[in-house]
């Protein structure tokens, strides 16, 4: 018996069509009486088109021309990732093909892909620990650093988050992760000696409860004292314009003109939408283009200005529906590959949801992150429809399997 | 590995912390602040207006003014301010030299950029400016601005002009502080220096909240004085560019270059005819343009370095000195005897003196510019070797002089003809036409000035510049500008000069139309066919000297006829004035 998930596809839909209705009113501008338009509504009708085209093609198609192309495609990927270090700079960094009007970006296709050779390369039982270690790095290294060189930092750390999320799931020990995570916290945390003794007896205890050998425990805890010590020689090192950078990174509002600027114009924006909003197309802020990437990466702050806060918390409540509705269906999907795709879907789509979002609101560093299925924009769009499109195969499958 | 159904409550409730802390800061922002945020969009106080620096100023050797900056009434849009968009363009068009239809362009063009003054007209006459800054209330949407723009003492190539930013540009240059209203260098000088011309931008707050509360983005300091650009020191010699402007005919075409031969500053830089750069730094109107595009003379060609043109007999001291370098003639070797020609084959190749010169040594040879003599070393020289040592006395590569876009000029290898006319025929016509710089060989008159002068200099090559590149040192200064060598011993050096000193100062030399009594002048003349007229462009370069002041110099007249009776003369009178002036 075949099943075709409605629930997860009808939210899909819904939400595609909140995207379009922020993207008409974001490409107007108010000039005198009149608006002017840009066309980019219809642009992004056209790629959901194509989109649903392509999420159709994949629920229909076998599974043995899918399992065959993994590879290839993370090759051809790789290779595209590689050329764009080589076409010129658009808006300042190489992440763009051009043909013609149309812009494709590889780092979103490699997401996609990275996170289904991932799973391919780790879900079989009675793998040794090195070994699904070592592999699931390995592909996800390779277009973390060419992804890096862009630069692009934000697409960088959602892979990161990719692989972090497949490795929770996957038969790892939990030790690795917290062996590969709890560095970056002691760095962070090396500011206070007190905050980072709690953290250090909070880990020991951890690692105490995961019943390690003493040797690891202290391995690891040695390091993490290292850290500690090492990081306050290595931040005085730096030059004072590097320290500012990550101090702006951090807290964008050290640099209000520069890198503040767009968070706190979408504060405003947002802010004075208030609880009921100024109104469809009626956005001052938006209409008076205070942010330049009003329909791609602030598309939130056009809602939140015009819908207020029932707005928000209405496009709010869909994406909740939509993901918890993901999270409850992944147990029904018997393969483990399958599984560990699936979670690695919902992890890095609710990862740019909530980096998105909370870079609208001030909450999180700017990272240039679009909003997944409303933010304009095509090679993304596509990208996460055709992400949930697996899904929705995969639990249209759940029966033949079981 | 988690129990599967484990797995999915996890899942779950990180989902649902996620849309909490989300919840919870639109919570923040859009009810418990929302007042304080629509206050600030209101007032729209949060703006910051960036300080432009004043661009640096271009000043002769003497410190007299090239381009400097006047005041000017500038005329900006506000997008967003805008009440009747048709209303306003009418007032516009009727008020100032601007279409509707421009109007209407601008305004598209910018339509993302409502909350900018956009830059609609510049340098608007006083008595304009009174006549609208009255009715000016009616449309809140316009605005005066007292700014700076760029004037131009006199017109020339070299300083370039500056001009309204374009897109496209705009694109490139946003990062590097500049505004859609921007000027910024568009050729010359302008163009090579615009990161030291222009300065860096300072920023000041306009307001703060209305209610007088200093708002959470305003604890830091933001106030940021602009640097100003740095002002330009040329090595021109006002006086010296406008004498030499005065002295050319009145419709000629062509340019000169006068250069310090020991430091290769550029003492004067002239090409005709020339445009005024007045007026795309104050925004061309479309009838200006086409009035300047539609010259034939072609005003915004620089003849000095975009210009290239077959030498005629200037180049003949490359064959000449080659011959001496490898040996292949020594200071006294005769060559076949002129009778007005020599046939190579079926074809026959003309000397310019019908009557013929005899048999002549090189330096005679040089001296009454025999083509005869060049026609018989050319059998002697292979194609391949006359073009390298054309690059080695760099005729046929960019002389790196401080100016955007300079010429190459071209001489031809066996390759090229090959691809061109499918064959090379050798002595049987290209090389021959070669060896007295006619055929394919192109050159601009600057790289023929860097060559005389660096014959001057004992073969010590400098490379031309016009900014001043001295720096004081402790007690002197010292020039900094690139030296290499020509590829030219001692020896061979003292020959070519002898002979260019006889060309001048000689009997019967093609030159003398140049001498100067108490002035040592050398030069080479030229008369160069051409397929651009009948006819010849007429060349005359070399070098002078008189104590310790030595230039090289070369005047270089478009189809101007003769270079011995119309460019020698030229030179004369630019050499004496240049050493009046010295005394």
């Amino acid at each position: 018996m075949r099943k075709f998930d409605w629930k997860i596809f009808g939210l899909l839909i819904f939400l595609l069509s909140l995207g379009i209705i922020a993207i008409y009113s974001a490409s107007a501008t108010k000039i005198g009486d009149n608006y002017l338009f840009s066309n980019y509504y219809i642009k992004q009708f056209i790629w959901i088109i194509i989109s649903m085209l392509i999420l159709l093609i994949l629920i229909k198609i076998p599974y043995t021309i899918l399992e065959i192309s993994i590879f290839p495609i993370y090759i051809i990927t790789i290779l595209l990732l590689v050329l764009v270090l080589f076409l010129p700079e658009i808006k300042g960094s190489h992440r763009w093909i051009n043909f013609g009007s149309i812009h494709f970006q590889p780092s979103e296709f490699a997401k996609l892909i990275t996170i289904m050779v991932i799973s391919k390369l780790i879900h079989k039982p009675f793998l040794r620990d090195g070994q699904i270690l070592f592999r699931a790095s390995l592909v996800t290294l390779i277009p973390i650093t060419l992804i890096l060189l862009e630069p692009d930092l934000g697409t960088a750390l959602t892979f990161l988050v990719i692989l972090f999320s497949i490795l929770l799931v996957s038969d790892l020990p939990k030790f690795y992760l917290i062996l590969i995570v709890s560095p970056i916290f002691s760095i962070i945390f090396s500011f206070s000696i007190w905050v980072f003794l709690i953290y250090l007896l909070l880990l020991i205890y951890l690692l105490y409860r995961s019943n390690l050998e003493k040797v690891i425990i202290g391995f690891v805890v040695s390091i993490n004292t290292f850290l500690y010590f090492i990081t306050p020689i290595f931040w005085n090192n730096l030059k004072a314009y590097q320290q500012n950078r990550i101090l702006t990174f951090i807290n964008p509002l050290r640099d209000p003109f520069g890198a503040g600027y767009q968070i706190i114009q979408s504060k405003i924006a947002i802010g004075s939408g208030g609880i009921f909003g100024k109104g469809f197309l009626l956005g001052t802020q938006k209409n008076m283009n205070f942010l330049p990437e009003h329909h791609t990466d602030f598309i939130f702050s056009v809602i939140g200005e015009e819908f207020g806060f029932f707005g928000c918390i209405f496009i709010l409540l869909i994406y909740f529906l939509f993901l918890y509705k993901i999270a409850r269906s992944i147990n029904k999907i018997k393969r483990k590959e399958y599984l560990l795709v699936s979670v690695g879907i919902l992890a890095y789509i609710t990862f740019q949801i909530f980096i998105n979002i909370g870079m609208n609101l001030g909450i999180v560093p700017t990272t240039g992150i679009p909003l997944p299925f409303i933010s304009y924009g095509g090679s993304n769009l596509l990208i996460n429809v055709t992400a949930i499109g697996l899904i929705l195969k995969y639990l249209n499958e759940r029966s033949i399997f079981a | 590995m988690y129990k599967k159904r484990a797995l999915s409550y996890y899942l779950s409730y990180t989902v649902i912390l996620i849309f909490l802390i989300l919840l919870i800061s639109v919570f923040k922002l859009q009810i418990i602040d929302s007042e304080k945020y629509k206050n600030i969009a209101k007032k729209n106080v949060f703006r910051i207006q960036t300080i432009y620096p004043t661009r640096g100023e271009i000043y002769d050797k003497k410190y007299r003014p090239i381009a400097i900056n006047k005041p000017s009434y500038n005329l900006y849009i506000t997008l967003g301010k805008i009440v009747n968009k048709d209303s306003v363009s009418k007032f516009i068009s009727i008020n100032f030299d601007k279409s509707i239809d421009e109007v209407a362009k601008i305004i598209h063009d910018n339509r993302y950029r409502s909350y900018q003054d956009i830059l609609l007209i510049q340098d608007i006459p006083y008595e304009k400016k009174v006549l609208a800054s009255e009715k000016l209330n009616y449309y809140p949407s316009l605005l005066f601005k007292t700014e700076k723009i760029r004037e131009y003492t006199y017109s020339n190539h070299f300083t370039g002009h500056t001009g309204r930013i374009t897109e496209d540009e705009y694109k490139t240059y946003r990062n590097k502080g500049y505004s859609i209203n921007s000027n910024i260098g568009k050729t010359g000088l302008e163009k090579q220096y615009e990161s030291i011309l222009r300065g860096k931008n300072g920023q000041t707050v306009l307001q703060v909240d209305a209610s007088g509360n200093n708002l959470d983005f305003f604890k830091y300091n933001l106030q940021v004085t602009p640097q100003n650009g740095s002002d330009l020191i040329l090595t021109i010699d006002n006086d010296l560019q406008e004498y030499i402007s005065s002295i050319l005919p009145e419709n000629a075409k062509g340019s000169i270059v006068v250069m310090d031969l020991k430091t290769g500053g550029i003492l004067a830089y002239i090409s005709k005819p020339v445009y005024d750069p007045n007026l795309f730094a104050s925004g061309i109107s479309s009838a200006q343009w086409n009035n300047i595009i539609s010259n034939p003379d072609n005003p915004l060609l620089d003849r000095v370095i975009h210009g290239t043109y077959p030498p005629g007999s200037v180049y003949k001291t490359i064959p000449a000195s080659f011959g001496l370098e490898s040996k292949l003639i020594e200071k006294d070797t005769k060559l076949a005897k002129c009778k007005g020609g020599m046939w190579f084959g079926d074809r026959y190749f003309k000397c310019w003196l019908e009557k013929g010169h005899g048999r002549l040594n090189v330096i005679d040879a040089i001296r009454y510019s025999c083509d005869v003599f060049f026609y018989d070393l050319s059998t002697k020289i292979s194609l391949e070797n006359l073009n390298r040592f054309t690059k080695q006395n760099y005729l046929s590569t960019r002389t790196g002089i401080d100016l955007p876009g300079e010429r190459k000029g071209f001489f031809p290898s066996r390759k090229w003809y090959l691809e061109h006319y499918g064959k090379y025929v050798g002595i049987l016509g290209h090389k021959v036409n070669l060896a007295i710089g006619q055929g394919e060989v192109l050159v601009t008159p600057l790289q023929i000035c860097a060559y005389y002068s660096a014959l001057g200099n004992n073969g010590v090559w400098k490379q031309p510049h016009l900014l001043d590149k001295r720096i004081e040192t402790k007690h002197s200064y010292k020039n900094i500008a690139e030296e290499k060598h020509l590829p030219l011993s001692e020896e061979t050096i003292k020959i070519i000069q002898r002979a260019l000193y006889l060309a001048v100062n000689g009997k019967y030399g093609t030159g003398t139309a140049a001498s100067i009594k108490g002035i040592d002048v050398y030069g080479k003349t030229g008369s160069a066919e051409n397929h651009m007229g009948d006819t010849t462009h007429a060349w005359f370069s070399g070098f002078a000297k008189c104590n310790k002041f030595e230039i090289g110099f070369a005047v270089f007249v478009e189809n101007g006829g003769h270079g011995g009776s119309v460019s020698a003369p030229i030179a004369r009178k630019l050499i004496n004035y240049y050493y009046g002036i010295l005394k």
